[in-house]
């Protein structure tokens, strides 16, 4: 069988996607400058399974591709033969409004899903970065998140059940679509954030929420000696605000100030009534803001601090307990020269661009209370102290059990993580 | 299997004398949990009081080929803590401190052992809540809310146990100590704890657990609607869910659990209503009104009779009694009954309990609803005379079939409680073969051996029997027993 080749009676989706098949489309395919042998873009869940014990049968090293968003800023794999693009699963499966639930294939984009849900007043409880192009399993796979995470909970918090293909072929699923359902493992809840390196999500089913009848953003300008005042900051954690994100002062929207230093923006999304109290809290504490957002702008503000993760060029990403901006001020010294991206009420630190020594940062973050979940060209890192050899000999266990016949990847780099 | 003298001098040497039972009195006292149907000996008990302590006996018992099933206090319905092939059972009651509490970074550190609303008691100075609220959460311990991702009336607001749950240190089945998660958000291996949360034992003995606390809500406000039918409450629900409303808690009582609160605790719930439904608003002062009226306008036009609001603290704690005592009624009446954890999606709450009653009337049988309607998470009381053998035999028949309801209808077999030994024989009618054998492979990478809680869960184990589901009917009254103390609120 050839995989480039659209199946015969497969769906017209599948095929019309799959045209151009060829140099441009392997080369689209590409994780950290390696393009692959080849693509398959299957358009039904059962033409993903095909694909895969075809690949099994050739011994092919697999990488289950959604929306490019952050594949191809990976460090290439050690193999990779075939890109299987997900991208033409692309259907809403079931949507019932008054479930507050959602069933969706796994290539539908996260900002087709906003705007489905948009349109009964619901929300899509999950931020990735560049939304139009992000797929609902890329999603999922990379465990995104964004300024809003601690209100909406992790991908895996969210997930209420998925089918996935396994890399012999076979589908399998757990969870289901109902909110409560604790008959089995939560293995769906354990491929979020696998990168594709277990098996292949073909559909999820996700909890909803109700769209927040307000919305608010208040951008303040900050400089290191404000992000310090940990006075100032104390009470938001309770306040429970949407958002409290600290970025570089440049990419706060137009109207903000301008130049070095920080933009600090709080969020808030709620009933109207809570939204104003909120605010006058926060105003009480922080002072009148430089710049108010509401509504659709408001909304607009946190899809661009949830794309500013997703920036070309080296990137470190840490976890903390701290949850506040003042959090941040142990990491300015070791973290000088990047652009710092701080999720506050999630403690997720992402530094983008070159630091100066990327070791010496990880080890000085490390002291700080800020757990390096993940480097992208960075250049060398220590390893995370965390795995120790029981944990990575049970990870190494739960992957040959799930994908025993390694087909996937990046399933070393699952077993090396975390 | 039988302990030698001296193995139970090991194990003393271990976990101190203190900390090893293995009288006739004490074995007996941990055969079971609150599903006393499935009941099996162990060879004997310990109560370590340490994850030290925890990993040496689990080393122990590796390196003889003895089972251990971990234990919390026993409240489970699903015959999760039954020590089904004998064996060491694991008492965590000892393990009930709390180790550390950090109310700026809103999370705490516990042992499995404390107590869930103990939990909730130390953190109450802080003005902190810890979310999961399982109506059993007197007794049961937050390491047990762990292994069956515990939820509760007010998890449709919040979310279920495992959204609470921030890192755990687990004793894996070599003995060997790891820690999934951290006290941030996605810390290293929260992948894994994913899996472990509501693995009920089989994966690894958790032994000290991060929660995320939240801040405890402004103002809160209950209601109590009462309908002329069922099916007019659960249309209600849905109706709030579409508004967008989402309320901490929807439950409902049906007209037969009414009268068996009513008959024992004469709370002046309406006996002739078809159902009442409570729900419960909280949040910030500003706002609830607003919601609580929406809620009543819905009602109202969905058929509510009448409303009652609680004006205080003392009228709220009435209104939930009735709720909360409502498993207790069950247990003190002299009828039996069979408990069911179903769970549908909640657009179809009301054509499911339509459902349940023609399965139930098919049969000449009775049921009573007491349920997370919110959640589309119902506890069908299937009732029968226990002295009448054939009507216990049709009542069994009559639980299968409102599971199987519940799967054609994309549901499924277990919201809250677990499957244990109990729900075992259903997994194979919900799961396809190929996603039980992943299931248990993921078991067989953790535990090779099947030595931690073995048996549970998934069909088909060596030396497991079949769950009483598909075979004899048990001889008892009931299929639980209700709780001693107080009114027995476990579900």
């Amino acid at each position: 069988m050839d995989l480039n080749a659209p199946r015969a009676g497969g769906s017209e989706r599948g095929a019309q996607a799959a045209g151009g098949a060829g140099g441009a489309d392997v080369a689209r395919h590409a994780i950290g400058g390696v393009a692959p042998r080849r693509v398959a873009r299957p358009a039904t869940r059962e033409e993903a399974a095909g694909v895969l014990r075809e690949a099994a049968r050739e011994g092919l090293a697999v990488v289950p591709w959604g929306g490019g968003v952050a594949l191809p800023h990976e460090a290439a794999p050690q193999r990779y033969d075939l890109a299987l693009d997900l991208g033409a699963l692309d259907r809403i499966v079931a949507y019932d409004p008054e479930d507050l639930t959602i069933t969706a294939e796994c290539g539908v984009t996260v900002a087709a899903l906003r705007a489905a849900l948009a349109a009964h007043g619901q929300e899509l409880p999950l931020e990735a970065p560049h939304a139009a192009r992000a797929t609902l399993g890329g999603a999922l796979a990379a465990n995104a998140s964004g300024p809003r995470r601690l209100r909406f909970g992790a991908p895996r918090d969210r997930i209420l059940g998925a089918r996935y293909a396994l890399g012999d072929g076979t589908l399998a699923r757990s969870g289901g679509s109902v909110v409560k359902n604790v008959a089995g493992y939560g293995l769906h809840r354990m491929m979020c954030g696998s990168r594709g390196g277990l098996a292949a999500i073909v559909e999820a089913s996700l909890k909803l929420m109700p769209a927040p009848a307000a919305r608010v953003a208040l951008v303040y300008a900050a400089d290191a000696a404000a992000l310090a005042e940990a006075g100032r900051w104390a009470a938001l954690p309770g306040l429970e605000p949407a958002a409290l994100t600290v970025a570089p002062r440049d990419a706060a929207p137009g109207g903000a100030p301008h130049g070095d230093g920080f933009a600090v923006t709080v969020a808030l999304e709620d009933d109207a009534a809570w939204v104003a109290e909120q605010e006058r809290r926060v105003t009480a504490a922080l002072g009148a803001p430089a710049l108010r957002l509401e509504g659709a702008a408001a909304r607009a503000l946190l899809e661009d601090l949830a794309d500013l993760e997703e920036t070309p060029g080296p990137r470190l990403t840490f976890a903390t307990s701290g949850n506040t901006p003042a959090a941040l001020v142990a990491a300015l010294g070791p973290l000088a020269g990047a652009r710092l991206v701080f999720h506050a009420p999630a403690g997720r630190l992402h530094a983008l661009g070159a630091v100066a020594d990327a070791r010496e940062a990880v080890l000085a973050l490390a002291r700080a209370g800020f757990a390096l979940l993940d480097a992208r060209g960075a250049g060398e890192v220590p390893p995370a102290p965390a795995p120790f050899a029981a944990l990575r000999a049970l990870r190494a266990r739960v992957r040959d059990a799930v994908d025993p016949g390694g087909r996937f990847a990046l399933g070393e780099r699952w077993v090396a993580s975390g | 299997m039988t302990f030698t003298a001296d193995d139970l001098a090991e194990l003393r040497a271990l976990l101190g004398d203190d900390g090893v039972l293995d009288s006739e009195a004490a074995r007996f006292t941990y055969e079971a949990d609150a599903l006393t149907l499935e009941r099996a000996l162990p060879d004997v008990v310990v109560l370590p009081r340490s994850t030290d302590e925890v990993a040496a006996l689990v080393r122990w018992a590796a390196a003889r080929g003895v089972p251990v099933t971990p234990r919390g206090a026993g409240t489970g319905l699903a015959g999760g803590a039954t020590p089904e092939r004998g064996g060491i059972v694991l008492s965590l009651n000892r393990m009930d401190r709390v180790l550390r509490v950090d109310a700026a970074r809103l999370l705490a550190w516990v042992q499995p052992g404390l107590v869930n609303l103990h939990l909730s008691a130390a953190v109450a100075p802080h003005g902190l809540v810890f979310a999961p609220d399982p109506a059993s959460q007197q007794v049961s311990t937050v390491g047990g809310n762990v292994a069956t991702n515990a939820g509760g009336p007010h998890c449709l607001k919040y979310g279920v146990t495992f959204n609470h749950v921030r890192a755990a240190t687990v004793v894996l089945a070599d003995g060997a100590v790891v820690t999934l998660g951290g006290e941030a958000c996605d810390g290293p291996a929260s992948d894994l704890l994913a899996v472990v949360v509501g693995s009920e034992g089989t994966l690894g003995i958790v032994t000290e657990i991060c929660v995320r606390l939240l801040p405890r809500a402004e103002a809160v406000k209950t209601m109590l609607f009462d309908y002329a039918t069922l099916g007019a409450a659960c249309r209600t629900v849905s109706a709030a869910i579409a508004a967008g409303i989402v309320p901490a808690a929807m439950e409902i009582m049906d007209v037969h659990t009414v009268a068996m609160v009513e008959a024992w605790l004469g709370l002046g719930l309406p006996t002739d209503a078809g159902a009442v439904l409570l729900i419960e608003v909280d949040g910030p002062a500003a706002g609830l009104d607003a919601q609580a009226e929406t809620i009543a306008r819905l009602a109202h036009e969905h058929g509510a009779r009448s409303a009652r609001v609680a004006r205080d603290e003392a009228e709220r704690l009435a209104l939930w009694r009735g709720r909360k005592s409502a498993f207790g009624a069950y247990g003190r009446s002299r009828s039996g009954f069979y408990i069911m954890d179903g769970v549908v999606p909640r657009s179809r709450l009301a054509e499911a309990m339509e459902g349940i009653t023609a399965i139930c009337a098919e049969r000449g049988l009775a049921c009573g609803h007491v349920f997370h309607a919110g959640d589309g998470n119902f506890h069908p009381h299937v009732l029968f005379d226990a002295e009448d053998a054939a009507q216990q035999a049709r009542a069994l028949e009559a639980s299968h079939e409102i599971l199987r309801l519940c799967i054609r209808m994309g549901g499924t077999i277990s919201g809250e409680h677990g499957v244990g030994i109990e729900k075992r024989p259903m997994m194979a009618e919900l799961y396809a073969a190929e996603d039980l054998a992943l299931m248990t492979a993921v078991r067989a990478a953790f535990d090779p051996a099947q030595r931690l809680n073995p048996c549970k869960i998934y069909p088909g184990g060596a030396g497991c029997g079949e769950g009483r589901a598909h075979g004899r009917p048990p001889a008892q009254l009931g299929g639980a027993r209700a709780g001693e103390g107080g009114e027995g609120p476990w579900i």
